[in-house]
């Protein structure tokens, strides 16, 4: 449906249900209200009957994603706050990254050609387990669609919150160092604020992990793109 | 508005602004100097020599930074939306796609618990 009259209609209520959803959140504490869930399907529940396409609700708010850029920026503040940590923990964090990385990818790969799904969705798959503003533009460098990506690491965060809690229980794990890097290198973002409720060191781990993960993968796109 | 209130908001103003203009200058240099990095990450990189050479300190961006961090849910809800265009695919190939998100998580999460945790314990084990 053409909405011209109105330019700033999907704006409006991606802002207006985000602030919405983030209220009845924060009051609830129900997982379903999270913004990450509950905003998606107000709009797709409004765009689906009118026959939006994404290209007509992307003109109307490009400017939101464009501020991933200076977020992406923000980074920089708990990667200096947290530099004791990581000079005293850097090998642990660096190989469980490494561990984590090498079989994100791999096993997206294996299991998408073992699943023979279609080349461009498995290369949308493979920056899945790093958070949105790094996952996007190392899905272009693969070759993959950044928006499909970005649907990826969505539906893997709200996973990887869910399980992750889980395998806190069976594994022997001592060290909140382990805690933490379980959820930031599985559930990025959405794992961070599950890490959060774990304990404060396990958040910071989290937060910090998550970060250096997507660093990480940037840094090693091109030499993936050689051997895929 | 009182007037602690306005200052709040003015100083997260000028913070949100720094990081704007510090994203906007990395993409100018990763133009100019063809680095194939996006320009947030230069500008990450910008700060974090900004920070060690000691101009300036995180507490400078500490509003601006946070709320930018906390509020990143909201910057990339319109790329879910790409979901519009996709139907078809999701009809066709979703089961399979969770399977692939799903027990990938699974293995991630597992390789890197157990490797924190490993190289943890050896070095309990090996230092005094």
């Amino acid at each position: 449906m053409n909405l011209e009259p109105m330019p700033l209609f999907w704006l409006a209520l991606t802002l207006g249900g985000y602030l919405l959803s983030r209220w009845l959140y924060r009051r609830s504490g129900r997982y379903l209200l999270s913004p990450l869930l509950l905003v998606p399907a107000l709009l797709l529940a409004v765009a689906v009957p009118l026959h939006t396409g994404y290209a007509e609700y992307a003109s109307n708010t490009h400017l939101l994603m464009l501020l991933l850029g200076p977020a992406t920026v923000a980074f920089a503040v708990p990667i200096w706050q947290q530099r004791g940590l990581l000079a005293r923990h850097w090998p642990a964090l660096l190989l469980g990254m490494l561990a984590g990385s090498t079989v994100a990818i791999g096993s997206s790969w294996w299991l998408a050609s073992a699943l023979s799904l279609d080349g461009t969705v498995s290369r949308s798959l493979l920056p899945r387990s790093i958070t949105t503003p790094f996952a996007m533009p190392v899905a272009r460098d693969l070759g993959g669609v950044p928006e499909l990506t970005a649907v990826f690491v969505m539906l893997t965060g709200v996973f990887g919150a869910l399980v992750g809690g889980l395998l806190l229980k069976w594994l022997p794990l001592r060290s909140s160092l382990a805690r933490g890097a379980l959820f930031g290198v599985g559930a990025h973002g959405a794992g961070v604020a599950r890490a959060q409720e774990v304990g404060g060191e396990e958040g910071t781990v989290a937060g910090l992990v998550m970060v250096l993960m997507g660093l990480l993968n940037l840094f090693a796109a091109p030499l993936l793109v050689r051997v895929l | 508005m009182n007037r602690a209130r306005f200052r709040h908001l003015f100083r997260l103003c000028l913070e949100l602004i720094a990081l704007l203009g510090l994203y906007a200058i990395g993409c100018q240099l990763a133009t100019w100097l063809h680095w194939p990095l996006p320009g947030g990450v230069v500008g990450l990189g910008l700060l974090l020599v900004a920070f060690a050479s000691g101009w300036l300190k995180p507490a400078t961006l500490q509003l601006g930074a946070g709320l930018l961090m906390a509020e990143m849910l909201l910057f990339f809800i319109p790329a879910l939306m790409s979901l519009l265009d996709y139907g078809a695919l999701l009809r066709s190939d979703g089961w399979r796609i969770l399977l692939v998100i799903g027990s990938s998580t699974l293995l991630v999460m597992l390789a890197t618990a157990l490797t924190v945790e490993a190289v943890c314990r050896w070095r309990a084990r090996h230092e005094p």
